[in-house]
């Protein structure tokens, strides 16, 4: 079974995650500037409730990977994001139907060996 | 009839009286309750083995079927000197409801048999297994009563009743069991998986305390296949686990003490006592133990009305089964101890075990990963179904638990009726 892990962290974090990702053989990787909130509405302090919602931004890392190493990518991400602080981040394990390789057209876990 | 002199202690007095309080708050028809108080089936059998002597023991054994209204019956056996019929009549009662609280096709049963396993060779044990599988034969099937794990019974035990009720018809039925080893249709995650449970209703319990796991320090009393698995996953999450008991007694270290290494102590030594970087206590100073969560994770009847008071955790987590008196559960009531029920934090084990049950019906196998994430989802909302309930009704945990298994039990009884 493949999975995509899809994660939001703060921006600070990147360099730090992705290499760490390399080291646990991590092939490939898409990462996005991304714009986002949570429950705080993009604030640190007290809101009120008719504040507009503030999008702070992001970086979102995404990963293809088989079932078996999306425990160990999560602990790896999570360790390194963590900043103690709101706004840290979430991660999301998605099912993923298919992967075709383009080039070779080769389907499946082959296509992200 | 229960004589009075009889109901210290007895577990089966205790459950009749939980069901009875239990149907004057959700007023419970009489009828549906005059069924329930009484087991829908009870078999008491003399197992004869070959001791390896050559001479003949006769030991005694029990299968009780508390209910078996919503689907078959599901409940562990164990081996243990202290079986009586009453235990296992409450114990199968309990099971209705823990299967009915997590919303699992399946009504209660319970089976044992009264036996010292720490006496018998690994033959003798066998023997016995499959003798008292061919004495319950006409009881159990895939379809009327599962058995499964329970005290001092594995996967082996579990593969030998298989074998044994499988040469009976004459073609494999792993259907009859569950907690079997994986290559003979056991899930992935079944052991472990009330451990696992535990922790989830833990954490629900907490994030609704609006608490953190970390730093927290926990007292947990065994460490066998539930106490041992919660104390990992606990540390795991950055609990302090200060201390450990076992029948023998306990360790405590203020500072914490690592579960692994534990364990390799454990496997060596046969118990926990004797830790190096601890000290030694007796089971009752443990309870004693100035903690913020309190895991008995041992047998029936530790928490009772000389040590309910003095226990000094903020919260308890039932992993055993049964572990707190009645008398000893109004304490911690008063006290405002918040109590997460047994039926409700162990119902992991039974949750795996209709995931092995179901997977052997479909004969397709899901990844450890997957039967996780569906035990997570099963307990979470189990947890919220009961707090809602709690906080409706405002009663503790436990009553909220009873309520919504009995009446789930007591709705599906309704809708069958009567026969004839």
């Amino acid at each position: 079974m493949l999975k995509k892990i899809e994660c939001i962290i703060q921006p600070f974090k990147l360099e730090e995650v992705k290499e760490a990702l390399k080291k646990i053989a991590v092939e490939g990787m898409t990462v996005t500037e991304v714009k986002g909130c949570g429950r705080q509405k993009g604030y640190k302090e007290e809101y009120p409730p008719d504040a507009p919602i503030r999008l702070l931004p992001k970086v979102k890392i995404e990963i293809v990977t088989e079932e078996e190493k999306v425990e160990k990518m999560i602990e790896t991400i999570q360790s390194l994001a963590r900043t103690n602080q709101i706004g840290a981040g979430k991660i999301f394990v998605i099912p993923v139907e298919d992967v075709i390789r383009i080039r070779t057209k080769e389907r499946g876990r082959i296509a992200i060996d | 009839m229960i004589k009075a002199e009889d109901k210290v202690r007895n577990p089966w007095y205790y459950a009749l009286q939980q069901l009875d309080e239990v149907a004057e708050l959700i007023n419970l028809e009489p009828w549906i309750h005059k069924k329930l108080r009484h087991p829908r089936r009870e078999l008491t059998v003399s197992i004869p083995v070959r001791m390896d002597s050559g001479e003949i023991e006769v030991f005694t054994g029990y299968r009780v079927q508390h209910c078996i209204t919503p689907g078959p019956a599901k409940g562990g056996i164990r081996y243990d000197p202290d079986v009586t019929l009453d235990e296992i009549r409450a114990l199968a009662m309990w099971m209705t409801w823990k299967c009915a609280v997590v919303g699992l096709p399946y009504g209660g049963a319970k089976g044992g048999v009264v036996c010292d396993p720490t006496k018998l060779s690994q033959d003798e044990l066998e023997r016995l297994t499959r003798r008292y599988t061919s004495e319950i034969l006409i009881m159990i099937g895939p379809e009327r009563d599962v058995p499964a794990p329970d005290i001092n019974t594995n996967s082996q035990v579990m593969a030998w009743i298989m074998d044994t009720y499988s040469v009976d018809r004459g073609y494999s039925v792993p259907g009859v069991v569950t907690g079997k080893p994986v290559v003979l249709g056991g899930s992935l995650g079944r052991e472990g998986a009330t451990g696992k449970g535990v922790v989830f209703t833990l954490l629900n319990t907490l994030k609704y305390l609006d608490q953190s796991i970390e730093g927290k320090r926990v007292v947990i009393q065994g460490f066998g296949k539930v106490g041992s698995v919660v104390a990992h996953l606990l540390y795991k999450e950055g609990a302090k686990i200060i201390a450990i008991s076992e029948i023998d007694g306990g360790i405590y270290n203020p500072e914490g003490l690592d579960p692994e290494k534990v364990m390799t102590h454990k496997k060596e030594a046969g118990s926990v006592v004797g830790y190096k970087d601890a000290e030694f206590i007796t089971n009752e100073e443990l309870f004693r133990l100035e903690c913020d969560i309190l895991i008995p994770a041992a047998t029936e009847n530790q928490i009772t009305e000389e040590n309910a008071s003095e226990i000094r955790a903020n919260l308890v987590v039932e992993a055993a089964n049964g572990p707190t008196t009645p008398s000893a559960d109004k304490i911690l009531k008063e006290r405002g101890i918040f109590v997460v029920p047994d039926i409700l934090a162990n119902a992991g084990g039974v949750t795996v075990s209709y995931f092995e049950w179901v997977q052997g019906m479909q004969g397709y196998f899901w990844s450890e990963r997957e039967v996780n994430l569906k035990l997570r989802d099963i307990m979470t909302r189990a947890f919220h179904r009961v707090l809602e309930v709690s906080l409706k009704e405002k009663v503790d945990m436990r009553t909220a638990a009873l309520m919504v298994a009995v009446s789930r039990i007591a709705e599906a009884t309704r809708l069958r009726g009567l026969y004839p």
